[in-house]
């Protein structure tokens, strides 16, 4: 029973920062309907940023992440207006393969920089732990999921409450509509992809303490972001959300009661499973189609 | 021209054929056997990416599942890992097979990442399971026996044969209807099955053929190798190069990916000899994911196709097209006979309705409900259509009437109700079966296959399916003839060789006609036929759609206009709020007062809508 507990408290707390890291990616889906899956290697590369400043300076990892995330902001929005807005005039499928070949470069860019052996952020707390009788909550695992719980909740609010928020949602409800009742387009999805980027500096931090990585590891981590979003439904917020706790949960389960080993592959037959039972997702709605080619 | 080009293509395959006999130098036949290598999967990768449209970022995995198979038999059953390379084959066309299993719901993006999520899961499975695989060890394949004069004589012409072949089954799957078939899957594969492409059969065999030499290759290439390890035969970067190969060629040609294949390795192998060190594997990164970006972005259709557009543009001069010529008012042809009634023996569908009905209602609609989320879209409809009628089907936008023919051909499954076709219920049925029992409708907004022909467009309908028949050349024999036919009697006749996509919107309505005719169905819907058409078109469209009737067919009109509509019908059955309103002869419900007050008074009130 602790077992089980103790499994749970640790699944969900990779959970939160799971939600996190997909956040951005299920947004710039939801409302461009683009694929990007250069988010994994962003997530990367503010780990590595992340851990670079933390050697450097000795400032706490964490508060490195929320000073990145304008950085990752402005280098979302360099590859929105230099890569993906244009392949998305050309052909909306290659986005996919466009950005599948900036994931690959960047992870060449950050092997010729850092080097192909693992990095971590140590800061102190991070052999820490808070006990609750039998239980271990592992401090650093609790400051990054409440951390990204925050970041969440303020991307949440920016969408909801604000005019810009309005504008992404309609744009993504009918970009033309859009453009008609008087929103700038192209600048509301730079502004997205900008945001949805600025989501990667926290999510890189969390990385850095709680993980080790190489520049390869980006494979790993799109793996796992693609995951938490066709569980939860491509382009729903919420879904994300949920789903980001079930691979948590079922990754640490699978390493308690199963093997370590098989807890990497976790996320991959999740995708299958689900795409092949519920394709659209658990929070994915079935809509109504005009019989009209899209 | 077409010698010549043959003569060239000869030339270089005898070349590439002869090149072991001239230099003994291992290193160019190590080159060239990558090039082999990566050539099959990007042949195979276009089977698949290019001419069915379902792009994989993971066929790369074929490759490995076919070397440990091959690999892992060899050493259980101590024979030749060429023996059982073609088992490695099958091992992958299996996999692949699952694969396909997957698209019956994912479309596009979510295709791609399950291609992935396969490369992915099968390279942990490998690493994880050492105990047959060797895990992250690597598995040894056996030493090779044969003379040591003969070099990698072998594995060289082994991978050559396996190129050529690979070749040969992309011009053979084009030609034929399978290849017809796989095409419109491409372009639209929900209108592909509802003019009765089978899509599921189709997208099997051709990721199973998108697999199969892949497999064989691998194993080959792993007996090469003689250590399989994940990272060689699971190899992500080998998955990109394939697809950039195949994107740089020319993505759905034969030679395209060929071509491309010949350029990526040697653009690897130049980078491998001109970098060293530590920084090599980085900076190859680099280039391939930035090559894979300029494609993208500067070359998206590669270069095969870039270059025939050029040559055609400069072969052509500015000969006129007969695209978008003005449509001539000529008499109309007799309208063509029901396959049934004429040619040979009868298809199933139409026997079936012709002779074992009793019934005078043809298409028969009774309590259909359809819900979306909380929207009620349909609210237990109950219509009947009389066999032999045009039947009107009107009502106020969104009123469900276009969702009333996506319940009835089977576009989503329905929340409640039934619908029968000549007495036979089809409401379990699949959107294939129904077009095949003999439902054909067309769309609001025409749907052709946009990069087909207009006769391959109409050829591509077909009203039933036999395996047998994928073999066949894609417009030949009895259907070129009928959907020449069909298209003369349509009055596009002069159109046959137009690419569809270049054509006007109103000569799309009438292929899609012409396309709905090849399906010979018994009941065709037609969805706003008059809708954003000039006078002489719809007058052209009445007197066929009349023709048409006289000889038989029956039809359900939902339309805007009127006049036009009501004219033509016989009967009309009036929606609105999802519910039936009014049902009978079009007079007396065009001046029904409940018709009057929902529709026709608003409508005259508001001026007319279209």
């Amino acid at each position: 029973m602790t077992l089980l507990l103790q499994t749970l408290i640790l699944g969900l707390l990779a959970g939160g920062v799971y939600a996190l890291m997909s956040s951005g990616f299920t947004l710039v889906f939801g409302v461009m309907k683009v694929i990007n899956l250069a988010h994994g290697a962003m997530i990367v590369v503010a780990a590595f940023l992340t851990w670079w400043l933390w050697d450097r300076t000795g400032i706490d990892p964490l508060l490195i992440g929320v000073c990145l995330s304008p950085v990752m902001a402005g280098i979302g929005w360099l590859l929105y207006k230099t890569v993906i807005a244009r392949v998305q005039r050309v052909d909306w499928e290659l986005t996919l393969v466009a950005s599948f070949g900036v994931a690959v470069a960047a992870g060449g860019v950050m092997a010729l920089i850092w080097g192909a052996e693992g990095h971590a952020a140590t800061p102190s707390y991070v052999t820490a732990s808070f006990e609750l009788g039998s239980l271990v909550v592992p401090e650093a695992q609790l400051y990054a999921c409440v951390g990204a719980v925050v970041l969440l909740a303020a991307l949440y609010a920016l969408l909801r409450g604000t005019f810009l928020g309005r504008a992404i949602r309609a744009s993504s409800a009918n970009r033309d509509s859009a453009a008609l009742v008087g929103i700038t387009v192209e600048r509301t999805m730079a502004a997205m992809f900008a945001i949805g980027a600025a989501t990667t500096g926290f999510a890189g931090a969390a990385l850095s303490v709680l993980y080790q990585f190489v520049p390869d590891s980006h494979y790993v981590w799109i793996g796992r972001i693609l995951c938490v979003v066709i569980l939860g439904g491509l382009g729903s917020f919420l879904g994300a959300g949920l789903g980001a706790g079930i691979l948590g949960v079922s990754e640490a389960l699978t390493s308690s009661y199963v093997d370590a080993r098989w807890a990497t592959a976790v996320p991959y037959v999740l995708i299958i499973v689900i795409l092949l039972v519920r394709p659209q997702g658990l929070l994915g709605g079935r809509v109504r189609a005009d019989g009209v080619a899209a | 021209m077409k010698a010549a080009r043959g003569a060239v293509l000869g030339g270089m395959v005898l070349l590439v054929a002869l090149v072991p006999l001239f230099t003994p130098d291992t290193y160019i036949h190590n080159l060239l056997i990558l090039t082999f290598v990566v050539a099959v999967t990007a042949s195979g990768w276009n089977i698949m990416g290019g001419l069915t449209g379902y792009v994989s970022l993971g066929h790369g995995a074929f490759i490995g599942v076919g070397g440990y198979t091959a690999g892992i038999l060899a050493q259980r059953w101590d024979v030749s890992p060429f023996l059982v390379a073609p088992l490695g084959g099958v091992a992958a066309a299996l996999v692949a097979l699952l694969l396909g299993l997957a698209t019956r719901k994912t479309r596009g993006a979510a295709f791609v990442i399950v291609s992935y999520a396969m490369l992915e899961l099968l390279g942990q499975v490998t690493r994880n399971w050492s105990g047959v695989t060797g895990g992250s060890q690597g598995f040894l394949m056996p030493l090779p026996s044969w003379d040591i004069r003969f070099q990698n004589w072998p594995f060289y012409y082994a991978l050559f044969a396996l190129v050529l072949l690979s070749i040969g089954m992309t011009v053979a799957i084009r030609r034929s209807k399978l290849g017809l078939g796989l095409m419109a899957i491409r372009d639209d594969e929900d209108k592909a099955a509802g003019i009765g492409v089978r899509t599921p059969v189709y997208k099997s065999i051709a990721f199973m053929a998108s697999a199969v030499l892949v497999g064989v290759a691998g194993a080959v290439y792993g007996y090469y190798v003689s250590t399989l390890s994940v990272g060689t035969m699971f190899d992500v970067v080998l998955s990109m190069q394939v697809v950039l190969a195949a994107l740089v060629g020319g993505r759905g040609t034969v030679w395209g990916p060929i071509l491309g294949a010949f350029l990526v390795v040697s653009l690897s192998e130049l980078t491998n000899t001109t970098l060293g060190g530590a920084d090599a594997g980085a900076i190859r990164l680099i280039l391939f994911g930035g090559l894979l970006l300029a494609v993208v972005l500067l070359l998206p259709k590669g270069i095969l196709p870039a270059a025939s557009n050029l040559l055609e543009r400069w072969r052509r001069g500015s000969a006129a097209s007969p695209t978008g010529a003005r449509l001539e008012d000529t008499p109309l042809p007799p309208a063509p006979a029901r396959a049934g009634t004429t040619t040979g023996p009868s298809t199933g569908s139409t026997a079936g309705s012709t002779t074992g009905s009793t019934t005078a209602d043809l298409l028969r609609v009774t309590d259909l409900t359809m819900r979306f989320g909380g929207v009620t879209a349909l609210d237990t409809v109950t219509l009947a259509v009389p066999r032999g009628s045009i039947t009107a089907l009107i009502g106020p936008n969104g009123s469900g009437k276009t969702t009333l023919f996506n319940a009835v051909d089977g576009t989503y499954p329905v929340t409640s109700g039934s619908v029968a076709l000549a007495g036979r219920p089809i409401t379990r049925l699949g959107r294939v079966q129904r077009a095949h029992a003999g439902v054909g409708r067309s769309y609001q907004l025409p749907r052709l296959f946009d990069s087909l022909t207009v006769v391959e467009n109409v050829a591509a309908a077909t009203g039933e399916f036999r395996l047998t028949n994928l073999v066949l050349g894609a417009v030949s024999g009895a259907e070129a003839a009928r959907a020449t036919e069909l298209l003369e009697f349509v009055g596009m006749g002069a159109y046959r060789q137009a690419r569809a996509g270049d054509l006007s919107y109103g000569q799309r309505k009438l292929v899609e006609l012409a396309q709905l005719l090849m399906l010979d169905p018994d009941v065709i819907l037609l969805d706003e036929p008059a809708a954003g058409i000039n006078p002489t078109l719809r007058r052209r469209l009445t007197a066929l759609i009349r023709a048409l009737n006289d000889s038989g067919r029956t039809f359900v009109i939902i339309e805007h206009d009127m006049h036009f509509v009501l004219s033509l019908a016989d009967h009309a059955v009036v929606l609105a709020r999802g519910a039936v309103l009014a049902d009978g002869k079009p007079g007396d419900v065009s001046t029904d007062p409940a018709v009057l007050e929902a529709y026709l008074g608003e409508d005259l009130a508001v001026g007319a809508d279209k």
